[in-house]
């Protein structure tokens, strides 16, 4: 086969997905080092090696009740998030509901919205409507912005499935709870999954509508690092990080083995 | 019970949460914006518009979410497209290289260019060894930090943006203009580019969107001195404690990105007529 | 088994009438073919059979009970599916115990026999732990079979469900319907566009065209004697030749545009302009100077493996023979035809 792409181009496309990937990841990587570092100045490449800052994080009382905060939080969103966004997802496939086209994008609409004005919004609702901000703030408002994912990845599952399914099933004397339990839910449930991970992830990692919602007691953990990085970070930063990027990349490979990452790729 | 009785129930629940918990808030910001001691009042809006730090502020959002977008696209089309025409295994790769910074959480990534661009960090080291800059140069707290770490942010949205248009681009076309005596660098300015321009459109207006509205990362790289218009509005809502002008800018924000969109979704809505 | 009755069914989808009217009557134990081609309504009438489409008006009766209203679920059918639709999450055991378990039949033991005989009837036994996605068309299609006739429904409803699959499975598919049918007796309507899988299949055809039932008969009735154009045309690929009948000195005698004449049987009563159906297996290529040849020119010639089909100009109307593959003639000149005179089918239009 005739190459199609000269071979200089191919050495620069090389080269260029290389210093792609370095911006992309360098990052991470600095942040990972710095957790390995036994000095107590932040700086990379790091002197030293250590883990001393790791068993720091996990003996402060700080970090712990804020992870345990956002661990509490992010499950609860987690199976908030894939019941209701499920659900909306079966009922947006069959196209029944007048205006389905308009619900569709009233259902992602969280999703083309800056979660800042989102923020401002909610804390000045809640404060009006309810007082002060509680972690049932944060559940609503972490729901809100993770739902849209799983809709959508439900959609994108229910989207290739047998459309004849549930007639087939009605053929086979299958009443309307048993067609939703037995055939509908069970096409769904590797979107359900890849949503669930999401909203999972989502709710773990944000970090703009906890710094609005939060008050004393009430932090995530990315608002406690946030708060960190504004005062006096020292490598245990790093640290928490690090841990919160290895969350992360069991999170991606769980998805990718669920689901396959590249189903993703067309969004 | 009929099927659009059973649709109804299953829709329902997520209709309340986004009519109360989403739309309601938006709601209560704008009337928020506008309320003042004698009822509904356009001064907090005035106020910000009159004000050269705020429009300064302002123009600074615009200017570089400008800059960011730009850059996200020059780099991202490339990147797309070789995503999209490497083999299956190698395009797994690059998706993860490209959704794992996605997927962290916005302050661990943040953290790390501080490390990279601080006044000991690595680049600034690394130039001065080069001897291109003086002894106390520093990358944090400039524009320029913002933007390194908005594009490292927002890269992964504009390339998964064209990566779904591309992959949909008949290959075909392309080994047609080769037959027909492109070259492969002219093939992707006809056949490819055009073809890709929804993908880079919404890309670009992900990009511009997001960067406009983004504070944890121009807080962090730019300091305090260098604000963005969220950072402004953080800054109102937690330190001056002034709501209704911060919803007032939450809602300048708003404007000036339904002001971008709007020519985009009409464009589509009628290509899809 | 029971029998079924569609009483005066008309259907239109929005302001688009689709059936015209259907009455029929299919006995117990019948097995009746819907025939005709794409649009004709034939899935439609079989979907309102299901209970899965309503009727504008008219009514379906099952077993002499009135079922009109009824939802799919709570009739006693069973429906194969043109795309098998098998549940994918679902081992092939378990598939074939769905409606078991929907219609609570049974024990788990009484079930367990009954989905072990059904995988038994169609082959299938060794394969009962495999996902759908494992197995191939074929297999896929004999699940989904297994599936329907499980629960012995009182009608069994197929879609086109060989269509998908080869030629060769198709016909080995056919037989193992014929002697499933024999053994189970169950009351099937069938739905094809495939003629031959028709005239194989069935006890009775309804051949449909436009939403209205054009002829209805057992396979050989129908297949000799077509009433229509249409039928005749899609019924056995009958050639369409106009003429004029009129009285000759040894019987009635059919007057071709160009002049050549066709003596027909003498029971034949009608008479004036008519068209004449010619079936393409019925047409036999003879040399042009014997006795009573047809003379027609040679267009083209197809082969076909063990026949050919030759395209000819007879009277300026073209038409299709098909042949045994030992004549092989070539393009271009005369050639002769015979047609046995009782093989000619007279339509007036």
């Amino acid at each position: 086969m005739v190459r199609a792409v000269p071979t200089p181009l191919r050495i620069l496309a090389v080269v260029f997905v290389i210093l792609t990937g370095l911006i992309l990841l360098a990052p991470l990587v600095v942040v990972v080092g710095v957790s390995v570092s036994e000095n107590q100045f932040i700086a990379f490449p790091p002197q030293g090696f250590s883990f001393k800052w790791y068993e720091k994080v996990l003996a402060s009382p700080e970090y712990l009740s804020a992870a345990a905060t956002s661990l509490q939080i992010a499950l609860l969103v987690t199976l908030s998030a894939t019941v209701i966004g499920g659900a909306a997802a079966i009922a947006l496939h069959r196209r029944q509901l007048p205006f389905s086209d308009v619900l569709a994008t009233f259902f992602l609409s969280p999703l083309v919205l800056p979660t800042i004005i989102y923020a401002i919004g909610m804390l000045m609702f809640w404060s009006a409507a309810f007082g002060p901000v509680s972690p049932i703030t944060l559940w609503i408002g972490h729901t809100v912005i993770a739902l849209p994912y799983v809709v959508r990845t439900t959609l994108a599952v229910l989207a290739e499935s047998d459309p004849f399914l549930e007639e087939a099933a009605r053929t086979m004397g299958a009443g309307r709870l048993q067609r939703l339990l037995f055939v509908v839910v069970p096409q769904c449930v590797p979107g359900l999954a890849a949503g669930a991970f999401f909203a999972f992830n989502i709710s773990f990692d944000e970090a703009v509508l906890s710094l609005f919602l939060r008050k004393p007691g009430l932090t995530t953990l990315p608002v406690q690092i946030y708060g960190q990085l504004e005062f006096s970070p020292d490598p245990s930063v790093a640290a928490v990080s690090s841990i919160m990027i290895a969350l992360t990349i069991v999170l991606i490979v769980i998805i990718d083995r669920m689901l396959g990452l590249s189903r993703f790729a067309s969004t | 019970m009929t099927d659009r009785t059973e649709n109804l129930i299953l829709a329902l629940p997520g209709l309340l949460l986004l009519a109360l918990a989403f739309f309601l808030p938006i709601g209560q910001m704008l009337v928020l914006s506008v309320e003042g001691e004698n009822g509904p009042t356009l001064e907090h809006f005035i106020r910000f518009l009159s004000d050269p730090f705020y429009l300064g502020v302002l123009w600074r959002t615009v200017r570089l979410s400008l800059v960011i977008t730009i850059i996200c696209a020059a780099i991202g089309f490339p990147l797309a497209y070789i995503m999209a025409r490497v083999g299956a295994r190698t395009r797994l790769w690059l998706i993860v290289m490209v959704i794992l910074p996605l997927m962290t959480s916005v302050v661990v990534r943040t953290f790390g260019w501080m490390v990279i661009l601080s006044r000991g960090g690595l680049i600034p080291d690394i130039l001065r060894d080069l001897g291109l800059v003086n002894r106390n140069f520093a990358l944090m707290q400039t524009e320029t930090a913002i933007v390194i770490g908005m594009v490292q942010v927002l890269l992964p949205f504009m390339t998964l943006s064209i990566l779904g248009v591309i992959t949909r681009i008949d290959r075909r076309l392309e080994e047609a203009a080769r037959t027909m005596g492109c070259s492969f660098v002219q093939t992707v300015r006809t056949v490819v580019l055009p073809l890709s321009l929804p993908g880079l459109v919404a890309g670009s207006l992900l990009c511009f969107t997001l960067s406009a509205s983004s504070f944890v990362t121009p807080n962090l790289l730019g300091g305090t001195r260098i604000q963005v218009l969220a950072a402004s509005i953080y800054k109102s809502v937690t330190q001056v404690l002034d709501w209704p002008f911060a919803a007032a800018q939450a809602v300048i924000l708003f404007v000036g990105i339904l002001l971008v969109l709007a020519p985009y979704v009409k464009m589509t809505g009628r290509s899809h007529g | 088994m029971a029998n079924v009755r569609l009483l005066d069914i008309k259907k239109s989808f929005a302001f688009v009438q689709v059936l015209h009217g259907i009455s029929l009557e299919i006995a117990s134990g019948e097995f009746v073919s819907l025939l005709g081609a794409s649009g004709c309504g034939k899935t439609t009438l079989l979907r309102i059979v299901a209970g899965l489409e309503s009727v504008t008006s008219g009514g379906v009766e099952i077993d002499g009970r009135s079922v009109t209203t009824e939802p799919p679920e709570k009739r006693d059918i069973a429906m194969m599916f043109q795309s098998y639709a098998l549940l994918p999450h679902l081992s092939v055991y378990e598939n074939v115990r769905f409606p078991l378990r929907m219609r609570r039949i049974g024990s788990r033991e009484e079930q367990d026999a009954k989905v072990k005989a059904a995988l038994e009837t169609v082959q299938l036994g060794h394969l009962a732990d495999r996902r759908p996605r494992q197995l191939s068309g074929g297999q896929q299609q004999r699940v989904a079979l297994a599936r329907a006739i499980v629960s012995r429904p009182k009608v069994l409803l197929l879609d086109e469900p060989l269509s998908n699959l080869d030629a060769r499975l198709r016909e080995d598919m056919q037989v193992e319907l014929i002697e499933i049918h024999k053994r189970l007796g169950l009351t099937t309507l069938f739905v094809t566009h495939d003629q031959e899988e028709a005239l194989s299949l069935s006890d009775r055809i309804v051949l449909l065209n436009g939403g209205r039932v054009e002829q209805e008969g057992a396979p050989a009735d129908i297949y000799a004697r077509p009433e229509t154009g249409f039928a005749s045309n899609f019924i056995g690929s009958a050639n369409l030749v106009p003429a004029e009948i009129s009285d000759g000195p040894g019987g009635p005698l059919a007057r071709l545009a160009d002049g050549q004449e066709i003596p027909l049987a003498a029971e034949e009563k009608a008479r004036g302009k008519v068209t004449l159906a010619l079936r393409q297996e019925d047409i036999s290529l003879v040399d042009a100077s014997e006795a009573g040849a047809l003379k027609a020119g040679l267009r083209t010639r197809v082969f076909l493996g063990a026949r050919n089909r030759y395209v000819l100009s007879l009277a300026g109307t073209t038409i299709r023979a098909l042949t045994a593959n030992d004549v092989m003639l070539d393009d271009g000149g005369a050639v002769g035809l015979a047609i046995p005179a009782d093989r000619i089918r007279v339509l007036q239009d």
